[in-house]
């Protein structure tokens, strides 16, 4: 089984975020809230040794690293303006629309796949090889096809959420268990009853991965569409503070992107622990 | 499970006392060996020995910058220094933004840029100075594609317009506007580098584009595009900025440098057909965009050379738009930054 995995070409992430949400035990109430202590201990220990390295120590001038302080002070001044806001829903909608693309074309894709031995062949190959082309060797064609505007950014957006969804999916799919088919088969279910009390919920902790994975693969694809032909966004953020030697306002929106990534992830994450919490009754009775 | 609890608390805390330990242990590891020793602390401190030598010096090179083409055609910068057996490395720059990038890194000793560029640098903190100015461009202007029904600058209200933000075009565009009565939030600008924004323009991606030599010459004659709006006032000079470091540590190799822009200015004003040839060859343009950029656009006989009170002059306008356009902090003072920025001394005692 393990080998079967593995030449389905799941990636370590993959199987890593399986890992986790096949074994839920809950753990003590407890022990959730020192780890939640824990879990600050990390970026706070990070920003005292940034605050050293700045204000206290002086290590780097301010037009290499500025400090917390004067980031804080840019990001509050740019919520005051309403020019964070701006950016910061300009990039959201991008992701949120490119990732909806992405993932839904993906879960057709890798459904068709995943059912039919001749699609695989068919269009898996293919799949694999533009899966291999990093996100920046897009950007030149696509403003070339696509104009400046939101397609070609939506576009990269949903070519990033596209690959971990179609993956897992397709792995899910074929990581249903043989025994269960069978016994579905000898209960008289027949294609579309198969797929969907036997094959589907099998594959449903596979697909939440992949969603996850995909939605932040929509954030880190999303900087590169920002980066060329932008007026807001945070990747434009990013580089109008590289034009203007501003490294405050680069750290202000490479701060906001780790935030919105991790809360966006943390939202897909109890999506994916409702989901699957369902499953697990459901494939009980 | 409670040994399991400990070890994940000791783990911890031995976590955040080793970052602090460690912390506090850094002062006296980097500050000897560090490259860019914080040139704003080595401000006060009279000028080194200037008997000392530099391990190199970078200098950047650029198609708006025809004088930086002809030197590193040419080696003569690299003939001056190996009498030192000092090595000269040359870095490409596509714009302003790109060259104080390079000199705020450290990665290039001197910048070429326009002069506003590097007023906007020095007031957002960037240690260089004006050392030099190498040509009275007008290289920027508004640019509109071929049968635009654009026909004045009012006309560009709630149109998409490519600049480069941060270099000289940038300003031209917000002067230009605010000329027409228009400001910032009335049009869409759209950040592209130089080469970017003639494309996005000929292929009608944008409505308008803040143009920059020799890309605009190539718009115009390759595409049809016209000039909407031209003032060459609006231009601030090619200015040459060395790092502030650089300066203090090496003001007879600055100068050595001014000395050989010199000597590439005049030589440019004697060969105007070689320049455009070699012009041609670097940005990768035909002859006639070449000799159209350097002919009719860049001034090489007259305000050039020593950066003094016409260049002052100049900045002096971009000053308000700085602070109104809120492209320096809030705390920012461009004004302090433009009565530091400009540096004759070097230029002065090379051009005597």
């Amino acid at each position: 089984m393990k080998t079967f995995r593995v030449s389905l070409n799941l990636s370590l992430t993959n199987s890593s975020a399986l890992a986790q949400t096949q074994t839920t035990p809950e753990p003590p109430k407890r022990r959730r809230g020192t780890s939640r202590w824990l879990t600050l201990a990390a970026p706070i220990a990070l920003l005292v040794l940034w605050f050293l390295a700045t204000d206290v120590l002086r290590l780097f001038t301010p037009n290499q690293l500025p400090s917390p302080i004067q980031v804080l002070r840019t990001a509050s001044e740019m919520i005051a303006d309403g020019s964070l806001w701006r950016n910061v829903a300009a990039s959201i909608g991008r992701v949120v629309l490119g990732f909806i693309i992405g993932a839904g074309i993906a879960v057709i894709a890798g459904t068709l796949v995943g059912l039919s031995k001749t699609v695989e062949t068919l269009i898996d190959p293919t799949l694999q090889a533009l899966r291999n082309v990093p996100s920046l060797a897009w950007v030149p064609f696509l403003l070339l096809w696509l104009g400046i505007d939101e397609a070609p950014k939506i576009t990269l957006i949903a070519i990033g959420a596209f690959f971990p969804v179609y993956l897992n999916l397709v792995s899910g799919i074929r990581q249903a268990d043989r025994k269960l088919v069978e016994v579905g088969y000898i209960f008289g279910l027949r294609g579309f009853h198969l797929v969907r009390q036997i094959i589907l919920p099998s594959a449903l902790p596979y697909l939440l991965a992949g969603l996850r994975i995909g939605f932040g693969q929509a954030w880190l694809f999303l900087v590169a569409a920002e980066l060329i032909a932008s007026t807001r966004g945070l990747g434009f953020m990013l580089i109008d503070g590289q034009n203007s030697s501003r490294p405050d306002i680069m750290l202000v929106s490479i701060i906001t992107l780790a935030l919105l990534g991790k809360l966006s992830d943390s939202l897909l994450r109890i999506v994916e622990r409702r989901a699957l919490s369902w499953t697990d009754t459901f494939q009980g009775t | 499970m409670s040994t399991h609890k400990i070890t994940r608390r000791a783990f911890a805390g031995a976590l955040i006392g080793a970052a602090l330990l460690s912390a506090c242990a850094a002062p006296p590891v980097p500050a000897a060996p560090a490259p860019a020793a914080p040139a704003a602390d080595t401000a006060a401190n009279p000028p080194a020995a200037t008997g000392t030598k530099p391990a190199e010096v970078r200098l950047d090179y650029a198609t708006y910058n025809p004088s930086s083409l002809v030197l590193k055609e040419f080696g003569w910068l690299e003939e001056d220094l190996a009498k030192d057996g000092v090595p000269v490395k040359w870095v490409f720059s596509a714009g302003s933004n790109k060259a104080n990038e390079l000199v705020s890194s450290n990665a290039s000793d001197f910048g070429s840029t326009a002069g506003a560029a590097a007023l906007l640098a020095r007031t957002n903190g960037v240690p260089l100075k004006t050392v030099y100015v190498y040509s009275k461009p007008e290289w920027t202007a508004l640019v509109v594609p071929k049968d635009s029904p654009i026909k004045a600058v009012t006309d560009l209200k709630g149109k998409k317009i490519a600049v480069t933000r941060g270099t000289d075009p940038f300003f031209f565009l917000l002067r230009s506007l605010k000329e027409a009565g228009l400001n910032q939030s009335d049009v869409e600008i759209v950040n592209l580098q130089h080469a970017d924004g003639r494309l996005a323009l000929e292929r009608g991606q944008v409505d308008a584009w803040s143009g920059l030599d020799p890309h605009m010459a190539n718009a115009e004659l390759n595409a049809g595009a016209t000039l909407l709006y031209r003032n060459i006032d609006f231009n601030t000079f090619g200015t040459l900025n060395a790092r502030e470091e650089f300066l203090q540590k090496y003001p007879d190799y600055v100068q050595r440098v001014i000395a050989q822009y010199e000597r590439a200015r005049k030589w440019i004003l004697e060969n105007p057909d070689k320049t455009a040839e070699i012009l041609a060859k670097e940005a990768k343009i035909d002859l006639a965009i070449a000799k159209k950029q350097l002919t009719e656009r860049t001034v090489l006989d007259a305000d050039v050379g020593t950066p003094g009170d016409k260049l002052r002059a100049a900045l002096e306008a971009i000053v308000p738009i700085l602070t109104s356009e809120k492209l320096v902090a809030s705390d920012a003072d461009p004004a302090g930054a433009l009565a530091v920025l400009i540096e004759p001394q070097a230029a002065e005692a090379a051009l005597k």
